[in-house]
């Protein structure tokens, strides 16, 4: 499967980049391609582009704060958990993906 | 007596004041209502007490709280005009009456607990930190002295003759407050010792005394009677602070029995015998000193007296004190054993477990932050290149010279002597000088103290000196241009000064000079008091050196001709920018063009600076900008011999030099100088100070044998590493800033890691603090488990912390990494871990 996701929390410092890479990480072994933006302290990084948003299956936002250019998502099936989910059990986002 | 129903005379308010009718208010009411002759009163609605507004006692003890609805009546023959009077001054000015008093700008208040003592529900007590230190012992209070509970029974004395007495008391107290009055010099004490008058001569007291005389009690009887009277009916209010103020009544009849009995009145003798806390109302400076100075471990005052002479000895003797701290003789008990805080600023009941624990790490921590502290102070200020720079302070007062030192001042680069000329009714003698210089000089064991002569006018006036008004004082008479005028005041400064110098290397300044004339003026001036000492056989230092403060432009183009007269310089920028410039900086409209970053004075001191050098003149910088560190660079290449800067700027200073080239600092400053405006100075010197930032990774920083048992105990182990690495200043707020983001939710991230991090400016620099625990603790993980390695990271809000942040983002990405985990949970030691985060984080060393 092909996911896009964003990552944010309050401060932007620790917990956002920590989330990514986590989902990175776990998105692998369930053998999904995922690209995940960061909107931290650095501003918006890795960003999701039009053609990665168009070519994604789902959207995953694992946030704390609302997520900026939501817009881009349009069209697109979102699910919204708390970035805490990302961190402690990212495997059970997936599962619920796959359902 | 008029019936008194009138609608019109009858008038119901709701209290719109936050701490309710207290004194202050309550003073301000009671004298509206005391220009009528009719009666008024006041009743509080909600508890039923009435109240004579004439009277500020029987004001305050009704109670009256915010909200409160209340009914005010008037009667009797000008009813309806005392009516309108009060109403008026009820709906317009009593809303505005309690305007909070007036903080002391350079002490701030804290007003939340550490974390941990929260925890321990330790009661603190807040204060403002005047003298700043940690102290511990038993409560003694110190009473000014009680009432005394009986006097024997007045005999033979006629009630008309008992009662002018206490009328001529009255009359005695109220002068001598009103002679405070006259001298206070903040809004604070103004609007207390307001209270105070009218509370002296409140009519529900005067009525009081009277009747008591008049039933055959002596006048000191009736003062200590009608006393606990008011004292027990205040205590009997519902209202905590109405409670409080009777130690205010107590303190005016103390005033009154003094007056009508002076030897009634009690003085407190107090001996100590063991580590002791004092808490008084106010102290008199020789009552500190009758005291066993070894048992005294801390102060706490009532009174906001900031800057009083008690104060100011206090911080001589290094006692931690605290002032305006509330009712501290109602809320601490005598012979509990407290610990005063003066570095957070309370007092708090050294009483449970956990506040012992608290205190035990504290000074350690406090140990450890001096250690530190001290080894930077012992050296001298060498940039990294090798060049030397004096750091040396300025004071105002004898008692600073000691703190100037211990903060690391390597001499007194200028010791301002006009304090001792302000704020009293005449000029201090020959003897009082003396004994100031020598102590000073003796304080500095050898090391230079310059003391620069009187420098008054301009924005500092005195009174005494009654000099004419000018339209711009500070182009007219001021600093050495007095002299003439009262040479007597130099001559008796001079031969203080010389005096002096018997003990130690003190040398002379003159302020103000700009021209050759007035310097040779000077210098002759001194050439007098060495003759008249030398008449007497009064020993001095015949070789003491002469210097003058660079304030006036002119002097730049007198290099030779003043190099011949004068051993050393000093500039004071404070003043040279402003007539280089010609723009007062006190003035808004124009204070924009006042500024140390001017490319064309930053030429010009190039020049005054390389000038005098090549004279082979000593020259050094007094004046503000020297204070500044982001200036640093500026100095080191303009070549100073010395910079004299606050006490409290020594350290950093000190240290900040020697991250420094003093050969990149040349072409800085050349740079400085080519630039076009002021603004691009500064962007050049901000860029060059965050260059020279602390470095995000240091070994003051890496705790691996951490002992602390709770997360609360982890928090504060870490955020003291920061203060002791004098990489925070202000633990309160870092530590507020962290537990903030540990709200949201727990950043313990499971694998027995934690990462609490924050924004602040409480934090001197971008750091990452890593601490190892020897036993697990409890940090609500996300996967529950416990916590064995922190690693916390503090960002600053105010600098560009982009490079920073990417170091972070990778730290945050690699801590997910079970690998990078492993790796950093089993160093030996904090180079180590330095090592593996600097390769793995791609940190330059």
């Amino acid at each position: 499967m092909r996911i896009v996701a964003v990552t944010a929390c309050p401060t932007g410092i620790a917990h956002t980049y920590m989330a990514a890479a986590r989902l990175e990480k776990v998105a692998k072994t369930f053998g999904h391609e995922i690209k995940v933006e960061t909107q931290g302290a650095m501003g918006i990084e890795n960003k999701l582009t039009e053609s990665d948003i168009r070519q994604a299956q789902i959207a995953i936002f694992a946030v704390d704060i609302e997520v900026e250019g939501k817009e881009r998502f349009h069209g697109v099936k979102v699910i919204q958990v708390p970035l805490q989910d990302a961190l402690k059990s990212p495997e059970a986002i997936f599962a619920k993906i796959q359902r | 007596m008029p019936q008194n129903s009138d609608i019109s005379t009858r008038f119901v308010f709701d209290c719109p004041l936050a701490s309710g009718l207290h004194a202050r208010p309550a003073s301000h009411l009671s004298e509206v209502a005391n220009q009528f002759l009719s009666e008024c009163r006041l009743t509080n609605l909600r508890n039923g007490q009435v109240a004579n507004v004439k009277s500020v006692l029987a004001i305050v003890a009704a109670d009256v709280r915010l909200g409160d609805r209340c009914e005010l009546d008037t009667s009797g023959t000008d009813q309806q005009i005392a009516f309108d009077g009060l109403r008026r001054f009820i709906e317009k000015d009593l809303p505005r009456c309690d305007v909070p008093l007036a903080g002391i700008a350079e002490f701030t208040r804290s007003t939340t607990p550490p974390r941990l003592l929260e925890l321990a529900k330790a009661s603190c007590i807040f204060g403002t930190p005047v003298s700043r230190g940690l102290g511990r012992g038993k409560v003694v209070i110190l009473r000014r002295m009680p009432l005394p509970s009986s006097l024997e029974a007045g005999n033979g004395v006629s009630p008309q003759h008992e009662l002018e007495r206490i009328q001529q008391a009255i009359i005695a107290v109220r002068q001598r407050i009103g002679e405070k009055l006259k001298y206070s010099l903040t809004p604070t004490g103004t609007a207390i010792l307001q209270a105070d008058l009218a509370m002296a001569s409140d009519v529900f007291l005067v009525e009081k005394l009277k009747e008591q005389v008049l039933r055959g009690m002596s006048a000191a009887q009736a003062v200590v009677g009608v006393g606990e009277f008011f004292i027990a009916l205040l205590q009997k209010s519902e209202s905590e602070y109405v409670r409080q103020r009777s130690s205010d009544i107590e303190e005016i009849c103390l005033q009154l029995l003094g007056e009508v009995h002076p030897s009634a009145t009690p003085v407190a003798i107090v001996v100590l015998h063991e580590p002791s806390v004092l808490v008084t109302e106010t102290l008199a400076p020789q009552q500190l000193l009758e005291l066993d100075r070894k048992w005294v471990r801390g102060l706490v005052l009532e009174h906001a007296a900031e800057t009083s002479h008690a104060v100011l000895l206090a911080r001589s003797l290094g006692i931690p004190t605290l002032a305006g701290v509330r009712n501290g003789r109602v809320v601490l008990r005598e012979g509990i054993e407290v610990v005063v805080d003066a570095n957070r600023g309370f007092v708090v009941p050294h009483s449970s477990l956990e506040v012992q624990r608290f205190y035990d790490r504290e000074q350690k921590t406090l140990e450890r932050r001096k250690a530190a502290h001290s080894t930077t102070a012992k050296h001298l200020a060498v940039t990294s290149d090798g060049t030397r720079i004096e750091v040396a302070a300025n004071v105002a007062a004898g008692e600073e010279v000691t703190l100037a030192f211990e903060n690391g001042a390597d001499s007194i680069g200028l010791f301002r002597t006009e304090m001792l000329f302000l704020g009293r009714d005449g000029a201090p003698l020959e003897e009082e000088q003396y004994a100031i210089y020598l102590a000073a000089v003796r304080a500095a064991s050898g090391r230079p103290v310059i003391i620069r002569t009187f420098d008054v006018g301009g924005d500092k006036q005195v009174p005494y000196l009654k000099s004419a008004s000018e339209d711009n004082p500070f182009l007219g008479c001021r600093g050495a241009r007095l002299y003439a005028e009262h040479q007597d005041l130099l001559q008796t400064q001079l031969r203080a000064i010389l005096r002096a110098s018997v003990a130690g290397p003190i040398q002379v300044m003159a302020p103000m000079i700009s021209s050759v004339e007035e310097m040779l003026e000077f210098k002759s001036a001194i050439e007098q008091a060495k003759l008249d000492l030398g008449q007497k056989a009064i020993p001095f230092a015949s070789d003491i050196k002469i210097g003058l403060m660079i304030e006036v432009p002119s002097l730049a183009f007198l290099v030779e001709q003043l190099s011949a007269q004068v051993d050393f310089f000093s500039i004071g920028t404070n003043d040279l920018i402003q007539y280089f410039v010609a723009a007062d900086r006190t003035n808004a409209a124009v204070s924009s063009l006042y500024s140390s970053s001017h490319p064309g004075f930053l030429r010009f001191l190039k020049q005054v600076v390389g000038q005098f050098r090549r004279a082979g003149k000593w020259i050094g910088m007094c004046g503000d900008m020297a204070a500044d560190p982001r200036n640093l660079p500026l100095l080191l290449g303009l070549g100073l011999d010395e910079i004299s800067v606050p006490p409290s700027e020594v350290h950093l200073l000190k240290r900040e030099i020697g991250n420094l080239r003093a050969s990149e600092c040349i072409s800085t400053l050349d740079r400085a100088i080519s630039c076009r405006t002021s603004t691009e100075v500064d962007e050049l010197l901000s860029a060059r100070a965050s260059e020279r930032m602390a470095p995000l990774l240091s070994e003051e920083l890496v705790l691996l044998e951490s002992t602390s048992q709770t997360k609360e105990e982890v928090m504060q182990e870490m955020v003291d590493a920061f203060y002791i690495a004098h990489r925070t200043e202000d633990r309160q707020l870092f530590e507020e800033a962290l537990w903030a983001r540990e709200a949201v939710y727990s950043t313990g991230l499971g694998y027995g890691f934690a990462t609490p991090h924050c924004k602040t400016d409480a934090v001197a620099s971008d750091s990452i603090c890593v601490l190892r625990l020897n036993e697990p603790i409890n940090w609500d993980s996300v996967d529950g488990e416990q916590v064995r390695m922190v690693v916390l990271l503090a960002l600053r809000n105010s600098e560009d912390g982009a490079n920073h942040m990417q170091v972070f983002s990778t730290l945050a990405r690699k801590l997910m990494n079970d690998d990078f985990r492993q790796h950093l949970l089993k160093f030996d030691n904090a180079p180590q871990v330095i090592m593996f985060l600097s390769e793995q984080l791609g940190i330059q060393r």
